[in-house]
């Protein structure tokens, strides 16, 4: 029983970190590759706050937020204002020193160590220490940021961000600064990113920045084209897939050693198939031009 | 010491510069960012592996056999995906996301066959040179000397009618369609020559410190970092952004330490888009010239 709450929990914490990429690449137009970058960041930050400031971590999250935002700024502010691959490439780079940041400065992140014994979410003396229990706080979570997010792109703010996507130049009549739109849509991205990366760090109780690679980045963008991007459908059918497949693939009984790299394999297929074929994704609105 | 590590730091940005061509070409030419690039670099890697040391034929016949697959899976990319992605979007974000799923593919399959470990190409001690106080070894001094020769065959190319092709194709591919060109026939060479220089990259660099299937994603990265600090749109100018990544590399292992090496080169990449995002070489360009 356990280990279904766990996959739902998985689903949850994946489902927001997909709406992070969506917001960004499925309602803007803009691949971002360093949505795990951010996703890290957000997950040691509200780790270290929680461990050597024994903050709570609903105070916690919303500085982690902050923070990762912040950060966020180094990228979006010098290459939104480029056109052409130019933000893909900024994004690549942050998301690679992120990482090697995350691997190296021993004295703040121990480095490959990785951080372990990162405590439970707790409030009013109610602790969410069991799959069970954190089903509770991922799934409420997950169903406010889901909402907060299709209510933010119903209303005009979300259709600027669409025209931005399907024509830049012809919104930019309207003296609409889309420089501006597209760091605010990044910037929330990545909010939600460091929220997602704190749920993964206090369920998991243990990081360490190998799940933060420009590889995760990657899959994530995959599995937004797989699942379809600019609704709010889209990212949740790319999460199930992704947390579903492993699960389908146990059933065949693939011996352990290949199964991670035939997942991938099959992602992999299902993307190229998708953007050859449909190009909106199996649910998505958004069609890459 | 630091004159060591400058050396060392020279080999390996003229590696960089063979496999970073390569890129360039490809980017230079069709715009697209072709990540799979780096699945092409680490599948020669294990080709030669596979061939030399496995099935022990000649080297010259393993290393044909090596740029032969690699140009056939190259093209294979440029058949099966790209070419049907290209007739249905205008831009090359979906490429580019294509381009990851073709990467991830091939790594995995890579993984799958071979394991994860790192491989090592060249047996025991390697034969080494002194002058003065340096020393270089016969890995180093065999990859210099075919950067020397790739170098110089590739600015000859430039400059002949072909190579005024490709950077005709490059600014604008219609018109080369319009003066009785076959587009297909440019895109098919680039593809081909591409892949054979991420071959030979790939193999001085698999001989000189060994291989695992991450490899390429690193050098596609560096390359296209070289092509950025360079200047877009050039095809000379990931050979200067290969030497500068070089020279800064070895500034940062004398200076720090070898693992902060990734950290300045990609903080280079992002001070640069900030401050002069048209590169070294580079000239502004106007709004339209930018695809």
């Amino acid at each position: 029983m356990n280990y279904l709450f766990h996959i739902l929990v998985m689903i949850g914490i994946y489902s927001i970190f997909i709406q992070s990429l969506n917001i960004v690449m499925g309602y803007t137009g803009l691949v971002s590759l360093s949505q795990a970058a951010f996703y890290g960041i957000g997950a040691y930050a509200t780790a270290l706050l929680m461990i050597n400031f024994h903050i709570n971590f609903f105070v916690a999250v919303p500085i982690s937020i902050v923070v990762t935002v912040l950060l966020s700024f180094i990228v979006s502010i010098p290459s939104l204002r480029l056109k052409g691959d130019y933000f893909i490439l900024a994004t690549l780079g942050f998301q690679i020193i992120i990482f090697s940041i995350l691997y190296n400065w021993i004295g703040l992140t121990r480095g490959p160590y990785g951080i372990p014994g990162i405590p439970s979410p707790q409030i009013f003396g109610f602790t969410f220490d069991d799959p069970a229990k954190f089903l509770i706080l991922s799934t409420i979570i997950a169903l406010l940021v889901n909402y907060i997010l299709y209510l933010i792109t119903s209303i005009k703010f979300g259709l600027i961000l669409k025209s931005i996507r399907e024509d830049e130049i012809a919104i930019s009549t309207f003296g609409k600064n889309t420089t501006k739109f597209k760091i605010i849509s990044f910037s929330i991205g990545v909010g939600i990113a460091a929220i997602a990366g704190s749920l993964y760090a206090t369920y998991v109780t243990y990081i360490d920045p190998t799940s933060f690679t420009l590889n995760e980045s990657i899959l994530l963008v995959t599995i937004l084209s797989i699942g379809g991007g600019g609704n709010i459908i889209g990212p949740i059918v790319g999460t199930l897939i992704l947390i579903l497949l492993p699960e389908f693939l146990r059933f065949l009984e693939i011996p352990d050693s290949i199964a991670a790299n035939i997942r991938i394999m099959l992602y992999a297929l299902v993307l190229i198939l998708i953007l050859i074929y449909r190009p909106q994704g199996l649910a998505g609105e958004y069609e890459p031009e | 010491m630091f004159i060591q590590l400058l050396i060392n730091g020279l080999c390996s940005a003229s590696f960089l510069a063979i496999a970073a061509m390569g890129f360039s070409l490809v980017y230079t030419t069709t715009n697209y960012f072709h990540f799979a690039y780096g699945a092409i670099y680490t599948s020669s890697a294990y080709l030669i592996y596979w061939f030399f040391l496995i099935l022990r034929l000649p080297f010259i016949l393993s290393l044909l056999l090596t740029f032969l697959i690699a140009s056939a899976i190259s093209l294979l990319i440029e058949q099966i995906v790209y070419k049907p992605l290209e007739t249905r979007y205008n831009s090359s974000v979906a490429i580019l996301i294509s381009s990851f799923g073709v990467y991830l593919f091939i790594i995995n399959f890579i993984a799958m066959l071979a394991g994860n470990d790192v491989k090592i190409l060249s047996p025991g001690i390697e034969k080494t040179f002194q002058f003065g106080s340096v020393i270089v070894t016969r890995t180093q001094l065999t990859g210099v000397f075919a950067f020397l020769i790739v170098l110089i065959s590739f600015l000859i190319f430039l400059k002949t009618k072909f190579g005024l092709l490709l950077k005709g194709y490059s600014i604008n591919p219609n018109l080369i369609i319009a003066l009785g060109y076959n587009p297909r026939f440019v895109r098919y060479f680039v593809f081909i020559i591409s892949s054979i220089l991420a071959a030979i990259a790939s193999v001085i660099s698999a001989f000189d410190v060994g291989f695992d299937p991450n490899i390429g994603s690193s050098v596609v990265l560096l390359s296209a970092v070289a092509l950025i600090i360079g200047g877009v749109k050039i095809y000379e100018s990931s050979i200067v952004g290969a030497f500068i990544i070089g020279v800064l590399r070895s500034v940062i292992i004398w200076q720090f330490s070898a693992q902060w090496v990734d950290t300045f080169v990609f903080l280079l990449l992002i001070l640069f888009l900030l401050f002069k995002p048209s590169g070294i070489l580079g000239k502004q360009l106007r709004v339209e010239e930018v695809r």
